[in-house]
């Protein structure tokens, strides 16, 4: 008589097996077992993060709402054509960028960090003797501020207070949008996660459709 | 630049470049190209594949913002993207309003479920 394979179930043959295809068998269904499991874990984390992905996209949406008002009514105070491209600086440098982060094996996380903080300029004798009225002295001069210039001076040095805010509610969704896109990255991996453990899943229960 | 980070690009109309720039992002200067393209009436789909390639190329980019809008000109590249770096994140603009059903990572996601694989 033919072994039967017991799909789910993982009961001792009755009076043991002189083969040894039914331990062989029940190695296959613990397998299977743990596989499923894995998978529902995984199916879970996925729409989990989905549904956080769904939130994030609509606090992001918020944020560039909020934007787009300010930016008009920046527009308006200033005049139309003194909010765009004919203001950009020919010379930028990015005040803020991205810190990747490789939390599991092809996995990437990503953080909002400005750039060009610098501590406070030191004013004062660098020396502790005492200044003589000598003339002129050549002191060292400081270095010129490696800080990124504010994007809001391109605009003009006093700018309306809904231009400040409309910067304000962009910067927020620059930290949305990668918090948005670590977590499309991880979809994008929980997504082949499960398709390498169904592949898995088949090779052990063929029968199964 | 060591430590300095990946940048952020942005590729729309003048109002979603202008907006994410006073954000701080932008980087222009005579040894690099400029990491944000904004999308003119007369700008063509051939422009736009161009640009889009090219960022997805460049190692120093970890995500490219893109309008919807645009995204829709170049969704054959923007699907055929596999790789986490850099990431595409889709953005509404202003007389195109953000479409779940559009979104390339939503579309791949909603292709997990089959009848076959829930069982």
């Amino acid at each position: 008589m033919e072994d039967l394979v017991c799909p789910l179930a993982v009961l001792p043959t009755a009076g043991g097996d002189g083969e040894g295809g039914g331990s062989g068998c029940e190695c296959v269904s613990m397998a299977a077992l743990d596989l499923r499991a894995d998978l529902d874990s995984l199916l879970l984390q996925l729409l989990g993060d989905l549904e956080e992905l769904e939130g994030k996209r609509a606090v992001l949406n918020a944020r560039v709402e909020e934007g787009w008002l300010s930016l008009a009514k920046a527009r308006y105070a200033m005049g139309t054509k003194s909010v765009g491209p004919l203001q950009y600086a020919s010379h930028m440098e990015p005040q803020v960028c991205l810190q990747a982060s490789e939390a599991q094996e092809g996995l990437q996380k990503f953080k909002v960090v400005r750039s060009g903080v610098h501590a406070p300029e030191e004013v004062g004798p660098r020396e502790a003797a005492l200044r003589r009225r000598k003339g002129p002295t050549k002191t060292p001069e400081p270095q010129s501020s490696e800080a990124p210039r504010d994007p809001l001076n391109w605009f003009g040095i006093l700018v309306p207070h809904s231009l400040r805010q409309a910067q304000a509610s962009f910067r927020d969704g620059l930290q949305l949008a990668a918090d948005i896109a670590s977590l499309q990255n991880r979809i994008d991996w929980g997504r082949s996660q499960l398709r390498g453990l169904q592949e898995k899943l088949k090779q052990l229960e063929p029968g199964t459709a | 630049m060591a430590g300095r980070g990946k940048l952020i690009t942005v590729m729309g109309d003048e109002d979603t470049v202008t907006r994410f720039l006073l954000g701080g992002i932008g980087e222009l200067n005579k040894n690099s190209h400029p990491n944000f393209q904004v999308m003119e009436k007369d700008t063509t789909i051939h422009e736009i594949e161009d640009t889009f390639w090219q960022f997805l190329n460049q190692d120093d980019i970890g995500i490219i913002l893109i309008n919807q809008y645009t995204a829709e000109m170049v969704r054959q590249a923007l699907d055929a993207h596999q790789h986490s770096i850099p990431t595409v994140l889709e953005t509404p603009s202003k007389e195109h309003p953000y479409d779940a059903t559009k979104d390339s990572i939503l579309r791949r996601a909603r292709g997990m479920f089959t009848a076959e694989d829930l069982h």
